[in-house]
C-alpha cells in the first residue's frame, strides 16, 4: 500500500557528532548563556575550569532561551570557537 | 543463462530492469533489504556504502523507484540499487519479515546465509571488511512486505502506528486518494514555511497527510492551513513551545461564519470529546508539528508531563451567546470573516461560580481562579491567560452593562497581594526585589487577559488556560481562506 508521508524526509538525516578533542588547552571555547536563571554562575564555574586546563573563552548569550539561537551568535562562534559550552537550564 | 532460483527482475533507480541472473553472472552477491522509514536500513547503507567492491552488494528497496533513489542518495549508497514497490513479492519470495536483510545468493539463485537488522560483526563476516563506528548492533524495523500478511499481525492501522504517524490514537491512512481529496486541487507542492523544531518543510501536500491522518473532512483544511500558518508565525514561538519542559501546546479559536459551515462546536461540551471538527482539526495541527516538524514526545518535545489537550484542542467561539465583539473582530478582523486564533497554553482549570449576583464578585472568582497559574507564589505573570466565559457567566455582565473592557481591568485590580505573602518558593525577581508592602498583581497587564465566550448555555463553569510563562508567545490570527 502507498501512502503520502507527513515527514520531510530531507531533516531526518542523520548528524554526525564532530570529532572531541584530546584537549583544551590552547582552544577557544564559546560560552553561550541560553538565559535561563543561573545559567551564567554555571559558566563561570565552567569558565575557570577551562582556563586553569589552558583554554582560552568567550561569552555570548541568546536573546531568550525558548527561541533558537540568532544567525549572528551562530556565526560567532563559528567564526572565533574551537568549541562551545551552552548553560542549558536552571 | 541458466535459470536460477528466485529469479526476478526489478527497476534499477539509474538505468532499466536488470534480473537476478544477469546480477549473478559474475558471482554470487549479497541482496540487502531496505525501506525508507526505518532508521536502521540508513545506518546499513550508509555503512555498505563504505564498501569497495561494489559488485557484490545489491540494494532492494522496498520502494517506487524514485523514492529508491533519494534513498540511496541519503545514504551516499552508490552501488546497485532496485526498486521494489508494492505488492513485494520479490522481498517475500526470500522471506523478508525485516529491514534491513541481508540475504547471501549463490550463483545458482540459492540462499546462503542471511543477516537481520544491523549486525556489524555478521556484515563483516559475511564481506569480509570491518566496519567503524557505533552501533555494532541495531535491530531492524517491519518489512513493507509484511505489512497485512500475517494473521493477527500488522494491517494498515497497525502500519501507520508502526511508521510513527500518529500522536498514540489510530489514524486514518493517508492514502494518495485521501489526500488528493483533502488538497481539492490545490498546489501540493505549495510550502507553508519549515516548522521547527526539526525544520520540514510544511508543503500541502503533508499538511493535507497530517489532516487525513487525524481524521479531518476535506472541508477542514482551510481550517488546518490557516492553524499551521499561525503556528509558523515567529511571534507565536512554536520553537519553543514544542521543545520545552512546559506542559505547553497549542490552543484552537474559531470565530465565523465557519463555526456553522463545518460544525466547530462552540456550545455543550465546546472543550470535551463528541464533535469532529473539533477533535480532528486540532489534532491535526499537533500531527503537523509533531510529524512534519519533528516534535514527537520524549525526542525533541521534551515536555516533563505534557497534557491532554496535546492531542487535541480546538473550540469555537460561542458568538450568539457573548454580549461582546467576538474575538476576532477585537483582533482587527470583519465580523463575516472566519478566523483561527492561536493561543500556546496547558490545561484548563475549570472556575465552578454559582452563587455570585453581582458583576464584581464574579470578576473577582473567575481572577482568583487564576491566580495560582504557572506556580502559586509568581507574580505577576507576563504571559496570556485565556478565559472561556460560560454563557451564563457572560449573561450576567451582560445584564449589568458591562463591557470586555470593564471585566478585564476589574479581573486585573482584583488579584492583588503585598510582596511579603509572595515570598515562597518560585518567586518572581519583582517580588524578590520589592519591599514586604508591595502591592503586586498576578498580570503585568489587563491584556493578558484574554475572554472568549463558550459553553452550554445551562451552567456556570467557566474555564481559564494556563500560560506559557516567559516562553515570548503571543495569540496569532489568521483569516480561512477557502481558496488556499
Amino acid at each position: 500500500m502507498e501512502y503520502v508521508s507527513p515527514i520531510d524526509e530531507s531533516v531526518r538525516e542523520p548528524i554526525s557528532f564532530a570529532a572531541r578533542p584530546v584537549s583544551v588547552a590552547g582552544k577557544r571555547v564559546a560560552l553561550l548563556d541560553i538565559t535561563k536563571a543561573r545559567g551564567a554562575e554555571f559558566l563561570d564555574q565552567v569558565e575557570r575550569r577551562l582556563h586553569e586546563r589552558g583554554a582560552e573563552t568567550f561569552r555570548l548569550a541568546k536573546e531568550i532561551f525558548s527561541k533558537p539561537a540568532s544567525t549572528e551568535v551562530i556565526e560567532e562562534i563559528a567564526l572565533r570557537g574551537d568549541l562551545t559550552v551552552e548553560g542549558l537550564a536552571d | 543463462m541458466a535459470a536460477v532460483e528466485h529469479e526476478f527482475t526489478l527497476p534499477r533507480v539509474d538505468s532499466g530492469p536488470v534480473s537476478l541472473s544477469t546480477l549473478l553472472a559474475p558471482g554470487p552477491l549479497v541482496l540487502v533489504f531496505v525501506h525508507a522509514d526505518c532508521p536502521t536500513s540508513m545506518l546499513a547503507l550508509r555503512r555498505l556504502a563504505t564498501v569497495d567492491d561494489d559488485a557484490s552488494v545489491v540494494c532492494i528497496a522496498e520502494e517506487r523507484p524514485e523514492a529508491a533513489a533519494r534513498l540511496a542518495r541519503r545514504a551516499g549508497f552508490s552501488h546497485t540499487v532496485l526498486a521494489e514497490p508494492a505488492p513485494y513479492a520479490v522481498s517475500r519470495s526470500f522471506g523478508v519479515e525485516t529491514v534491513p536483510t541481508a540475504v547471501q545468493v549463490g550463483a545458482d539463485g540459492a540462499v546462503v546465509g542471511t543477516v537481520v537488522g544491523w549486525d556489524a560483526a555478521a556484515y563483516e563476516s559475511l564481506l569480509g571488511v570491518a566496519f567503524d563506528g557505533e552501533p555494532r548492533l541495531k535491530p531492524g524495523c517491519v518489512a513493507r512486505g509484511l505489512y497485512g500478511e500475517r494473521p493477527g499481525g500488522l494491517d494498515e492501522l497497525e502500519d501507520m502506528l508502526e511508521r510513527g504517524w500518529s500522536d498514540g490514537l489510530p489514524v486514518v491512512p493517508p492514502t494518495p486518494e485521501r489526500v488528493e481529496a483533502m488538497l481539492g486541487g490545490r498546489d501540493p507542492a505549495r510550502s507553508l514555511g519549515l516548522v521547527p523544531p526539526a525544520h520540514g518543510d510544511a508543503t500541502l501536500e503533508r499538511v493535507a497527510s497530517c489532516a487525513v491522518l487525524a481524521g479531518c473532512r476535506p472541508s477542514y483544511f482551510p481550517v488546518v492551513v490557516a492553524a499551521v500558518e499561525a503556528a509558523l508565525e515567529p511571534r507565536f514561538n512554536a520553537h519553543g513551545i514544542a521543545v520545552t519542559t512546559q506542559p505547553a501546546g497549542p490552543i484552537l479559536v474559531v470565530n465565523g461564519p465557519v463555526r456553522d459551515q463545518l460544525g466547530v462546536n462552540s456550545g455543550m461540551g465546546a472543550l470535551g470529546p463528541g464533535a469532529r471538527a473539533n477533535a480532528a482539526i486540532g489534532r491535526a495541527l499537533r500531527l503537523v508539528l509533531t510529524l512534519t516538524g519533528g516534535a514527537r514526545p520524549g525526542a525533541l518535545d521534551r515536555a516533563t508531563l505534557g497534557h491532554p489537550g496535546k492531542l487535541s484542542c480546538c473550540f469555537a467561539e460561542n458568538e450568539e451567546a457573548s454580549p461582546w465583539p467576538s474575538l476576532h473582530v477585537e483582533r482587527g478582523f470583519e465580523a463575516a470573516a472566519s478566523t483561527v486564533t492561536l493561543f500556546a497554553g496547558d490545561a484548563p482549570l475549570s472556575i465552578s461560580d454559582h452563587r455570585s449576583r453581582t458583576p464584581e464578585e464574579l470578576a473577582a472568582t473567575l481572577a482568583w481562579a487564576a491566580a495560582g497559574q504557572w506556580s502559586p507564589f509568581w507574580w505577576p505573570m507576563d504571559d496570556t491567560s485565556l478565559f472561556v466565559v460560560c454563557p451564563e457567566h457572560a449573561a450576567l455582565f451582560a445584564d449589568a452593562g458591562w463591557s470586555k473592557e470593564r471585566v478585564r481591568a476589574t479581573m486585573f485590580e482584583a488579584v492583588v497581594r503585598p510582596a511579603s505573602e509572595l515570598r515562597r518558593g518560585e518567586t518572581t525577581p519583582l517580588v524578590h526585589a520589592a519591599d514586604d508592602a508591595t502591592a503586586v498583581r498576578k498580570w503585568t497587564s489587563p491584556e493578558k487577559i484574554v475572554l472568549v465566550v463558550a459553553g452550554g448555555e445551562a451552567g456556570r463553569f467557566s474555564a481559564v488556560f494556563g500560560p506559557c510563562d516567559g516562553m515570548k508567545t503571543e495569540p496569532v490570527t489568521k483569516e480561512i481562506r477557502w481558496s488556499t
